[in-house]
């Protein structure tokens, strides 16, 4: 059946408004949208690792309440995926999909798969405590690869 | 349309009512901020499916901007949930209405899921200003025509015209 015409109707004309494709400098002031709001993006990220730390350490430490504390590093580590890049830090983004992918069926982790959660989380504080943007270094991408090596070999351990 | 007139079109955001459902409070005042300086005058923001159905009731809303992933804590429902709601709810206003999913599961099986569930665009997080417009203005000028088939209600998920030989198994009206 023919898709809806009225919202077409309603906004889609020839004189007023944007064109389909932006121009490069309406990109670049939509993207000075973003670049100001990079600070509160730091702010963020720093209560979501610290959340992160708090989760971590409810699951090591308990039992009970092991799989809302994991529900937690699932739900905190996709928001980081999701933001890290968006604010020139896409290696952020990379150990967060790290993180949520080994995280992602997991029940209650045995030991070391706990480990590997923490040196995950570690790797979200260096990236964010050394304002690492871009890509990083050889170091950490031998990091982020060494990780996901281990992250492989044990999710299902 | 011709693609000379296609190319001065333009699109004015002011007369458009957005809804967007955003938990992440920094990722919502993104999107919002986004959409003011298109010049967007009407934006409401929900954050759980409850406030999100609450608001399209009302039958404002001309689109809606949504992330997968939602509070769990009400009810457990997400995203998807409201995109079912909207596409397949007797008391939704609009079940032709374009929704945009933005969401950081962004694998290939989610978009899959995500299109079957009856959503128009996709945006992976994270992602850039220029993606997430073109994404919107698609769903606002170009919207797809509506399919029926089986218990899929909503946007024709083929995007490319292919000859096909086989029996026509679409419903052409509701």
């Amino acid at each position: 059946m023919p898709p809806s015409q009225e919202l077409r109707r309603k906004a889609v004309n020839f004189k007023k408004g944007f064109k389909l494709k932006l121009e490069p400098e309406e990109i670049r002031k939509l993207e000075a949208v973003v670049e100001k709001a990079t600070d509160q993006f730091t702010v963020e990220v720093a209560e979501k690792l610290r959340g992160l730390r708090v989760a971590l350490n409810d699951v090591a430490n308990s039992q009970i309440g092991a799989d809302q504390a994991m529900q937690a590093i699932r739900s905190l580590s996709l928001e980081i995926k999701g933001m890290g890049g968006m604010f020139k830090y896409p290696l952020l983004t990379a150990f967060a999909k790290s993180l949520n992918d080994f995280t992602k069926d997991m029940g209650v982790p045995t030991p070391i798969q706990l480990d590997i959660i923490a040196a995950q989380i570690d790797a979200l504080y260096v990236v964010m405590g050394n304002r690492i943007q871009g890509s990083g270094s050889k170091i950490e991408m031998q990091l982020l690869g060494a990780l996901e090596e281990a992250a492989r070999k044990y999710r299902h351990h | 349309m011709s693609a000379d007139m296609a190319d001065h079109e333009r699109i004015d955001f002011s007369k458009i009512s957005f809804l967007v459902v955003e938990p992440n409070r920094l990722m919502g005042q993104m999107v919002r901020d986004v959409l003011q300086m298109l010049d967007a005058q009407y934006i409401d923001r929900a954050r759980d499916f409850e406030t999100a159905v609450n608001v399209l009731r009302m039958g404002r809303t001309d689109m809606m901007i949504t992330e997968w992933a939602l509070n769990q804590e009400k009810l457990g429902r997400d995203g998807m949930d409201i995109v079912h709601w909207v596409r397949n709810d007797g008391g939704s206003p609009n079940r032709m209405m374009p929704i945009v999913m933005m969401t950081a599961n962004s694998e290939e099986e989610y978009v899959c899921r995500a299109r079957d569930c009856g959503v128009s665009e996709f945006v992976a997080k994270p992602y850039t200003v220029n993606g997430f417009y073109t994404r919107l203005a698609s769903a606002i000028a170009r919207p797809r025509q509506f399919v029926r088939i089986g218990e899929y209600f909503g946007p024709d998920r083929r995007r490319r015209k292919v000859d096909y030989a086989g029996p026509e198994r679409r419903v052409e009206a509701v």
